[in-house]
């Protein structure tokens, strides 16, 4: 079955419309492969692990299958749909909500954490069907969802701590109410609030038959509260983990989620 | 050193052709960077267009009204100064001085110190700009939004250097005429009005499609080669810097040869209809 995209392209639909990569290939230049003729899959609506040693490629892995970045060799569908010759709003228009927390928040270091977080309802208003209203009721839905104080709302990301331009950066991808979640290290460098925050959402989004969860990370504790399966990346190759551990064992983080403070 | 380290010997012609291979390169992410642009700005999107058209305003009026003191300065000191040379020449009549204001600062600087000074200013703002989101994953975090970091971040800016640079080219000679005019009145009250008509005589028709051709040329190479520069850093902050300063050099030569270029061709094509 193929179906014609906004480009002009014919697209095969995937019997499986989650994350399938076939036999895809990707290195940088002057550096060993991250990806060597990988095939696997991630069916829609289930949720994933990705370990590895430092290098190893764990974030372009994510990118790769967020469709930020294209393979050198290989196919690699999301949702159905090859990444590779779609616009990102033609994937957009075509349903494929992505929602990417990056390892380092990636906000827009010239806009508000408001306007970071209504900058794509903005730009996808007539997908969404939003006017001005309503794309102001879910910016400060979203961001009163991932505890920011309404103090921050108007700052930039440079007069934000850390945690607070991680918290933006998940308010930002939650607005687009996404059906494939990426999260890049999600709990690095946080305070345990917003460590805590971010472990709880990921265990909703798990239990979440809609969403389509892969998280890279070498962290025990998350990997042990998510109970999800694993994946090792390394040598070119991704191969399924069977222990629940981390290579750098962490001080266990108390399961609850305080009442935040405004 | 170890003799692995040791760089190996590349004969002239295995640099030749690599350094051709190279330059094949950077010709067709040069023109990918147009393309898709172009193919971005027009996919569907009322959304996206409205986003897209409010930056593109802004950098316009960043590009344009806060370069005008600028431009009034550098204008006003270039047409005094042709004046006041031409008037040292002592044999020049005053019609003939106003005719080389047309030729020479009407057809030719206006248009190539405009560009340069929107490069110098603008141009480099912009290659710093797009450097520093790529550092910091702003541009793929676009990408993972479903925006087109070619048409949020490639397009307004292109647009905004295309109507600019005219704009400021228009601006940047009524000021060279005012400083000329303002030179040639201080040296001389009586002669003034010989040299305005020195002005409206050496000016054509045929200088309207020649303007159009170089400023909006000029314009359009200043946000291109900008942003393919900003966009062509890696993932170091070191090589911000780095980039802008060559997107500044690279448009600058590239500036300099389109204006020679049209010059030629306009001159060959209807020289007769210049004079």
């Amino acid at each position: 079955m193929t179906i014609l995209g906004d480009s002009g392209f014919d697209m095969p639909l995937s019997p499986e419309p989650g994350i399938n990569f076939d036999r895809v290939h990707f290195s940088y230049p002057d550096k060993s492969p991250i990806l060597t003729e990988v095939s696997w899959q991630l069916p829609r609506g289930g949720s994933a692990v990705i370990t590895g040693g430092v290098g190893s490629g764990k974030s372009t892995l994510l990118y790769l299958a967020a469709g930020l970045i294209g393979p050198q060799k290989g196919n690699i569908l999301l949702g159905g749909f090859p990444i590779t010759p779609l616009l990102p709003s033609e994937r957009f228009r075509h349903g494929l909500r992505v929602g990417f927390v990056f390892q380092e928040g990636g906000l827009l270091a010239n806009m508000s954490a408001r306007a970071n977080v209504s900058l794509a309802l903005h730009y996808h208003a007539d997908v969404l069907a939003l006017d001005e209203e309503a794309i102001e009721a879910r910016t400060q839905a979203s961001l009163e969802q991932a505890h920011i104080d309404p103090h921050d709302w108007d700052a930039l990301p440079a007069h934000m701590s850390f945690g607070n331009r991680k918290r933006v950066a998940l308010a930002r991808a939650m607005a687009i109410r996404p059906a494939f979640f990426f999260f890049d290290d999600p709990d690095v460098g946080l305070d345990q609030r917003t460590a805590l925050l971010i472990h709880e959402l990921l265990c909703k989004l798990r239990d979440d038959p809609d969403v389509t969860l892969l998280v890279a990370t070498n962290r025990g504790v998350l990997m042990e509260r998510l109970e999800i399966p694993g994946y090792r990346l390394g040598g070119g190759s991704l191969t399924t983990r069977t222990e629940v551990h981390s290579i750098f064992p962490q001080a266990p983080v108390a399961p609850s989620w305080p009442a935040p403070g405004r | 050193m170890n003799p692995k380290d040791a760089p190996a010997e590349v004969s002239f012609f295995e640099g030749l052709g690599r350094s051709t291979l190279v330059f094949g390169q950077v010709v067709e992410r040069l023109l990918l960077t147009w393309i898709s642009a172009f193919r971005a700005a027009s996919a569907p999107g009322e959304g996206a267009r409205n986003v897209c058209r409010g930056i593109a305003l802004k950098q316009i009026f960043y590009t344009s009204f806060q370069a005008l003191g600028l431009i009034s300065v550098v204008a006003t000191f270039i047409g005094a100064t042709l004046i006041v040379q031409t008037e040292l020449l002592g044999a020049v009549e005053r019609e003939t001085a106003g005719r080389f204001l047309v030729a020479i600062i009407l057809r030719e600087l206006a248009p190539l110190v405009t560009a340069i000074l929107v490069a110098g200013r603008s141009g480099t703002a912009i290659a710093t700009e797009l450097g520093v989101m790529r550092v910091n994953y702003e541009v793929l975090a676009l990408a993972s939004l479903g925006i087109d970091p070619p048409r949020f971040l490639v397009w307004p800016r292109i647009v905004a250097t295309l109507v600019s640079v005219p704009i400021l080219t228009v601006y940047f000679s009524a000021m060279a005429v005012l400083g000329g005019f303002s030179a040639a009145f201080v040296m001389d009250p009586n002669g003034a009005g010989d040299w305005l008509a020195g002005i409206s005589m050496g000016l054509t028709p045929m200088d309207v499609p020649l303007f159009l051709t170089k400023s909006l040329g000029l314009g359009s190479i200043v946000g291109w080669l900008s942003c393919y520069y900003g966009l062509d850093v890696g993932v170091s902050s070191t090589e911000v810097p780095v980039k802008a300063s060559r997107a500044v050099v690279q448009t600058l030569l590239a500036c300099i040869t389109f204006n020679t270029a049209t010059t030629i061709a306009f001159y060959w094509l209807m020289g007769t209809r210049l004079r």
